[in-house]
């Protein structure tokens, strides 16, 4: 029941009455959360789908989400948004069907870390990612978006407001999600 | 694969992203599918958070879990009595399809996503100044802890919660649009299930909460005013329908898609529905078993990480449950300090 809620807006809020009133703008409170954290959503994402326009896609569906049920000015929006982001872009991960998840992985531009003027180590790096999703998207929702967001680059006490978890457990949290992830891997 | 090389393929590229193009990108989704932002209550802030949390409390208490996110539970119950509880593991996937299906995360939109809920007399959680007060509005002896952790602190806050009824009809055309709304097709509702009523009445409750005072910041993260303690008592819901049988609802729901094998095997376990209130548990976020409690059986629900613990058990005709932050042998030592 309470994990059921955590979805909810902790503030007092209702849809507004006119469902046919369009507005002409969103608020300044809104634009600046925006404009603040639109590349932070769209990175998340990204780290999950490792495909720029599907994580933007994904990012404004999180903030269209948020726009329906939160206040601008909440401060729990930043945390919020980024939680949303990993979870929606595990969604659009687990929903690709196999064909489509093999396109995907093989439009990726080669990783800039990766060695380019190696062919046969490009397409290792190619295949890693590949099945990096795959594993990704069978993973426990948690350790997950934990990941994600870790990857992401977002810190410790970001991870614990996003997830709702003590920041002094993220450490411990972290590992057992890596360590999921490498059994996973084998 | 070493930590490097999974840290290779996790961090891809940074993505380049033109925030103006985004957000114009927005404005004219919103505009186009007309979407409205909410809109804040004009009401005093204490006064909301203190009613926020009575009615999730109230959620918790009068219709207990029946009434989740998931819709499945108390759709099984043909006449539905409480006399004890068990545990329903939820997977992250139970969670993730019902998340998609409904249309919004609120009781009454969840259930949209199978038919329409439609309070006939809604909850209305009120604060009292004291347990008689509770007691009195009530109906019921309202028991209160006589034992407490040194973490709990202050004298509680009392909240009654009215007797509530609420209607929910079945409905094909809600369900297939749930189901299309995360691209799976739903199998075809049987003609004495459309259109089916279920009545479903819970309360009066007496709800007690330690540490949540008016502008209390003592939680971290995106939850604050979360509350120390949270003590409530009910009598216990009860649901009936117009005529179908708990057997054809079991089986139509189940076949739902998106429950998992998980959840309809632990659904099909109970063995009778009737007098058996499923409690729905995150099956990777939370732990749960069986405790003695009060002399009766009841359950236990902890989250792995430490942070929530409650103890819920039925006696006498009434729902009990503890809820707070504290580990399992302070929770049934709360509980079992109930007089």
């Amino acid at each position: 029941m309470l994990y059921g809620c955590m979805q909810a807006s902790p503030s007092m809020t209702l849809p507004a009455r006119d469902p046919g009133h369009v507005v002409s703008a969103v608020s300044p409170a809104f634009e600046a959360l925006f404009r603040s954290e639109y590349a932070r959503v769209v990175g998340i994402a990204h780290r999950v789908l490792a495909d720029q326009a599907e994580a933007e896609d994904v990012a404004q569906d999180v903030f269209v989400s948020f726009y329906r049920g939160h206040p601008a000015d909440a401060a729990y929006g930043p945390a919020w948004l980024h939680a949303a982001a990993a979870h929606a872009a595990l969604n659009a991960l687990r929903g690709r069907d196999r064909r489509s998840r093999r396109e995907a992985a093989l439009a990726v531009p080669p990783d800039a870390t990766a060695a380019q003027d190696d062919p046969a180590e490009t397409v290792v790096a190619s295949e890693t990612r590949e099945e990096v999703r795959a594993v990704l998207a069978r993973l426990p929702e948690r350790s997950a978006a934990m990941l994600a967001l870790r990857y992401a680059g977002l810190s410790y006490a970001e991870i614990a407001a996003a997830l709702d978890v003590r920041a002094s457990s993220v450490g411990t949290l972290l590992r057992r999600a890596e360590d999921a992830f490498r059994r996973e891997l084998r | 694969m070493n930590d490097t090389q999974i840290e290779r393929a996790l961090g891809t590229d940074e993505p380049r992203v033109n925030t103006d193009n985004a957000l114009a990108r927005f404005q004219a989704r919103v505009q186009t599918e007309g979407i409205a932002p909410v809109v804040p209550i004009a009401r005093p802030r204490v006064t909301s958070r203190w009613l926020q949390g009575l009615a999730a409390a109230a959620g918790v208490v009068i219709v207990a879990s029946a009434l989740t996110l998931s819709g499945v539970a108390e759709s099984v119950l043909k006449i539905f009595e409480p006399k004890t509880v068990v545990a329903v593991p939820i997977t992250q996937g139970d969670l993730t399809y019902l998340g998609q299906a409904c249309t919004g995360v609120n009781l009454q939109e969840c259930l949209g996503a199978y038919g329409t809920f439609v309070w006939t007399t809604p909850p209305q959680p009120k604060e009292v100044n004291s347990r008689s007060q509770a007691s009195a509005q009530a109906g019921f002896t309202a028991l209160a802890p006589t034992s407490l952790p040194s973490s709990v602190t202050g004298d509680p806050r009392y909240g009654v919660i009215n007797r509530s009824t609420a209607t929910f009809t079945f409905s094909a055309d809600s369900t297939r649009q749930s189901a299309a709304r995360v691209n799976r097709t739903a199998p075809p509702m049987p003609a004495n299930i459309e259109g089916s009523k279920l009545f479903i009445t819970g309360g009066p409750a007496v709800v007690q909460i330690w540490g949540a005072p008016a502008g209390a910041t003592g939680a971290t993260g995106a939850y604050p005013d979360v509350p120390t303690l949270v003590v409530g008592q009910a009598k216990a819901p009860t649901v009936s329908s117009d005529g179908i049988t708990v057997d054809e609802l079991r089986s139509y729901l189940l076949s739902q898609p998106g429950i998992s094998p998980q959840l309809a095997a632990a659904i099909r376990a109970i063995g009778d529905p009737s007098s058996t209130l499923p409690v729905p548990v995150p099956a990777e976020l939370a732990v749960s078993h069986p405790v003695t409690v009060q002399g009766v059986q009841g359950l236990y629900v902890g989250d792995n990480t430490g942070i929530a613990s409650a103890v819920i058990w039925q006696k006498d005709g009434m729902m009990f449950e503890v809820i707070g932050s504290f580990n399992e042998s302070q929770a049934l030592s709360i509980a079992n300090s109930m007089r």
